[in-house]
């Protein structure tokens, strides 16, 4: 397969329908669920498919390592490359590799003006056109709705979208009348899309929550692979 | 066991530059009482740290050769290598860490793990070198010795464990709770030579009970004893000493020291570390291969009545001629006795045995095994490996990177020129990763390194220790030709020039080559081309490598297959095959899409955050791929990958962007591909100096 047509048959396309055509510039997602459930291969799976399509992507990351998060990329990659027999696979990566930064911060709870002057840094003086920037691990109970007004504005200003991931802890499963987990409800003025995971028997399961203006519930039908961590939709899985 | 050896270490002291390493080392050379006054590094009264022998360092503030020496600590025997700590001359580090048996890795209370940390922390890993680390500089604004412990194992992956707690930090450090013994410890007097110790302060005796069951915990993991007296609440101190030691001997924990060697604090305690913890030569297993058995390994036993295995692992110039460094893996070196030289097949006989202390020596009539000596009036290269007439061991060869960097240099003289010969035959000895050699067509002399300051220094020591003034072209960066298609040939070589002819035919195909330089195949099939004539075209063909006619660099990535020929039964000759190889390349190469390869670098750059935008700036301007960059609170390191060529002068830039305060370092990567446009510009310069050369 081409990288075309794999962009094109990725499963992502269907996520792009359930919302518009997409998160779109200027707009902040959210990948929220428990611990371990795969909101870092989500994320990683979204970025690889922005980097397929010859977008830049900046990944922040709050882990005390750049090189796990750069080996969750050559993870993904080597997935989507093999499952997909993508050709000229390993020159396809090197034309990755050059459009994907990571950004990696040792304090949680990092000030958002401090990110912002960081991904800036990166942006104007690196020269790093940036097209999607993906936050890791961001700790929505200790940001504040200001933080991601801030990061917002930030996004609309340079013209890129956000994709962040958010845990929600065990003692916090209650979600408020919108099916908005509690912790998130404060932010979702400023949030565009909100999807959750929601493991199942099978596969785990992704749940729209918010898409633009409007508050639904439904199902993707789309899975997160329990073998692959990709995002997959369940019919092909199926099938083979 | 001989009771000699269990109280010898062979240590070295690795460490990012200006982590205080040299510092170090000369406090330890002090406390063991070998020299009486402290100088200081940079030499406030012009005299300069005692480690440091070369002139030249002492300039410069960094340490280049590693100088082995002797010192004597509770009646333990003490080899000190000091390792330089700039990533060019890590050839450097990595030849001391092969005759090291144990390592201090020395961390700057404020840095924390740095870019060389890093690579320091791989080479330890290459060689299997137990370590313990020491948190040094705990005096300086912002000392933070509990995270850089945690950094030792996030960032370096090591199960790291405090040995003892500071007493104060900044300019308050005055000593260290010891979490065994749990005794403060204050280092008072002139040179912190006095230790007073007294109970824990009250306001620490929390924090250190803490601490010493974090301890206690990951040491437990090595002593089923010391898991035991825990669980009964009865730990004596040599059971927690004893199950460090195990741990640190397996690589699986590293016993975490702090201090202030610039302020005379924790190095004694630390030498105590090195004494407890460290390895003794006979607790290691070395191997050597049978020259005369395929190569077979054999371990040694380091035992002084076995037959000797030496390696030459140093060579200096002294003031009475060559000094060579060694180190005895078994059996000993006497006064008068003969050992051979297994790589250049040659007895010779030692003469004056050596021990070096830092600048002075003592003459000694026998090096037991496990020692280091130095050995003044032999010849030899540095990886020699000596051994008993009756052996033929080699000791494993040593990881040897291939040069990056290029550099022609003319004497300004004919005295210069002598002595410019005389250097660089010194210098190729020395170090295997400076080359030098005389380009054929220019004539020139052409030295290579690992980067740019590994040879500013060499042609620095030219100047100062030779008296040879040079003139410097450009550097020159090492690049390669490679082939990117398939092609086949078929080639006729023919000359009927009266008198005997010459006559061969070659056809085959040439592919691109994942890995390796070169390969032949030969898959003549019914003697088209004679067996004796085989050898002749595989060298044309290797001919035809060393230079390839993009930009005239060496060709590598090729596999060349032969499967069809012809030969004339009077004016076929190994002369005629190795023209008709060489022609059928250079006619089929233009077909196999040529492209040229390029050095590239990883470059790792520190320094404030607020310099960041200009550090990404100056990597994107040298077509650098920022692979990642990781803020720490106000200090931030960056990872790219730079091709070397534009490299050059970026130490200067860097500063100059930062008001010094950010720094970096490179290593070299892999060979890529270079884009289009510079594969143009390169071209076009080669075919300039060709058509000059040709008028």
């Amino acid at each position: 397969m081409v990288k075309e047509e794999l962009v094109q048959r990725s499963p992502l396309r269907i996520l792009e329908k359930s919302i518009q055509g997409g998160l779109g510039a200027g707009n902040l997602g959210i990948i929220a669920s428990r611990k371990g459930v795969g909101k870092t291969a989500c994320l990683v799976h979204i970025a690889t498919d922005s980097l397929l399509q010859g977008k830049h992507v900046i990944h922040v990351s709050f882990s005390s390592r750049t090189d796990h998060i750069i080996s969750w990329y050559e993870d993904i990659y080597r997935e989507i490359a093999a499952t997909r027999e993508l050709e000229d696979a390993m020159e396809v990566h090197d034309s990755l590799v050059r459009n994907r930064v990571v950004m990696n911060f040792s304090q949680r709870g990092i000030e958002a003006e401090q990110l912002i002057q960081s991904l800036r840094a990166m942006i104007v003086h690196g020269g790093f056109a940036a097209d999607v920037i993906m936050v890791d691990g961001y700790d929505f109970a200790l940001g504040s709705p200001e933080s991601l007004e801030a990061l917002k504005s930030f996004a609309q200003e340079v013209g890129l979208s956000i994709w962040f991931s958010a845990t929600l802890h065990r003692e916090q499963p209650q979600v408020d009348e919108n099916g908005v987990p509690v912790i998130l409800a404060p932010y979702m003025d400023c949030v565009s899309v909100l999807i959750t995971l929601e493991p199942a028997p099978e596969h785990v399961k992704l749940r729209l929550v918010k898409e633009h203006d409007r508050y639904v519930h439904e199902d993707l039908s789309l899975v997160l692979d329990s073998r692959t961590l990709l995002i997959a939709d369940p019919a092909q899985l199926d099938s083979k | 066991m001989e009771a000699r050896i269990q109280k010898m270490r062979n240590i070295g002291i690795s460490a990012h530059i200006d982590s205080g390493k040299t510092t170090l080392s000369e406090r330890i050379l002090f406390y063991c009482q070998r020299i009486h006054a402290i100088h200081e590094v940079r030499g406030k009264d012009g005299v300069g740290a005692t480690m440091d022998s070369m002139e030249l360092e002492r300039e410069r503030g960094i340490t280049i050769q590693s100088a082995s020496t002797n010192v004597t600590w509770k009646d333990h025997v003490i080899n000190v290598i000091d390792t330089p700590g700039h990533v060019d001359f890590t050839i450097e580090v990595e030849r001391a860490l092969r005759v090291l048996d144990g390592a201090i890795l020395v961390l700057d209370s404020v840095g924390g793990v740095q870019s060389q940390t890093l690579t320091v922390n791989r080479q330890l890993g290459r060689y299997n070198v137990p370590f313990i680390a020491f948190v040094n500089k705990c005096d300086r604004t912002g000392a933070n010795p509990v995270r850089v412990r945690d950094q030792i194992e996030e960032k370096l992956g090591h199960n790291a464990v405090l040995l003892q707690l500071p007493i104060g930090l900044e300019d308050k450090f005055v000593g260290v709770v010891d979490l065994i013994s749990m005794k403060a410890q204050y280092y008072e007097g002139d040179f912190g030579e006095i230790i007073r110790e007294t109970e824990i302060p009250a306001e620490l005796a929390q924090q250190a009970e803490q601490y010493r069951e974090t301890l206690l915990d990951a040491a437990s993991m090595f002593s089923d004893e010391l898991a035991e007296a825990y669980l009964e609440g009865e730990v004596q101190p040599q059971q927690v000493i004893d199950a460090v030691r195990a741990g640190t001997l397996s690589r699986q924990l590293v016993p975490v020291y702090m201090g202030s060697a610039y302020k005379n604090k924790g190095v004694q305690a630390l030498l105590d570390g090195v004494v407890r913890y460290l390895p003794n030569p006979a607790e290691l297993t070395y191997t050597a291969l049978d020259l005369n058995n395929d190569e077979e390994p054999v371990d040694l036993t380091p035992e002084s009545t076995a037959p000797t295995v030496a390696l030459a692992f140093k060579l200096e110039e002294g003031q009475y001629g060559q000094l060579t460094y060694m180190r005895v893996y078994q059996g000993s070196i006497k006064k008068g006795m003969e050992l051979y030289n297994s790589r250049a097949r040659k007895k010779v006989k030692i003469g004056r045995l050596i021990r070096m202390h830092a600048d002075t020596t003592t003459d000694i009539n026998e090096a037991p095994a496990g020692d280091i000596v130095a050995i003044f009036g032999i010849d030899c290269a540095s990886g020699d490996t000596f051994v008993d007439p009756s052996l033929n061991y080699s000791m494993t060869s040593m990881y040897v990177p291939n040069p990056v960097i290029s550099l022609a240099v003319k004497a300004k003289d004919k005295s210069a020129e002598d002595n410019m010969g005389k250097a660089l035959n010194r210098f190729t000895k020395e170090d295997p990763t400076f080359r030098s050699f005389v380009d054929p067509e220019s004539n020139e002399t052409i030295i290579q390194g690992m980067g740019e300051l590994h040879l500013e220094v060499y042609i620095e020591r030219m100047k100062r220790e030779y008296r040879a003034d040079v003139e410097t072209g450009m550097p020159q960066v090492a690049y390669r030709e490679a082939i990117s298609a398939r092609a086949e040939f078929d080639y006729t070589h023919k000359k009927q020039t009266g008198g005997s002819g010459q006559f061969a035919r070659v056809a085959g195909f040439i592919e691109p080559l994942d890995e390796g330089d070169y390969e032949f195949v030969d898959s003549i099939k019914g003697g088209v081309i004679p067996n004796e004539y085989i050898p002749s075209c595989d060298k044309g063909f290797r001919t035809a490598m060393q230079k390839g006619t993009v930009i005239g660099f060496p060709i590598v990535g090729v596999r060349v297959a032969i499967n069809d020929g012809a030969t004339h039964p009077v004016d076929s000759s190994d002369m005629a095959f190795q023209a008709a190889a060489l022609g059928a390349f250079r006619q089929t190469y233009a077909k196999t899409k040529p492209v040229i390869l390029e050095p590239i670098m990883k470059v790792s750059v520190e320094g404030p955050t607020e310099y960041q935008g200009s550090i990404f700036g100056s990597l994107n301007q040298r077509r650098g791929i920022i692979l990642a960059s990781s803020e720490d609170g106000s200090f931030s390191t960056v990872e790219a990958e730079v091709p070397l060529s534009e490299m050059f002068g970026y130490a200067t830039v860097l500063r100059s962007l930062s008001q010094g305060k950010a720094e970096f370092s490179m290593e070299f990567l892999k060979y890529g591909r270079v884009p289009q446009s510079v594969a143009e510009e390169l071209i076009k310069k080669y075919q300039e100096s060709k058509n000059k050369e040709s008028k």
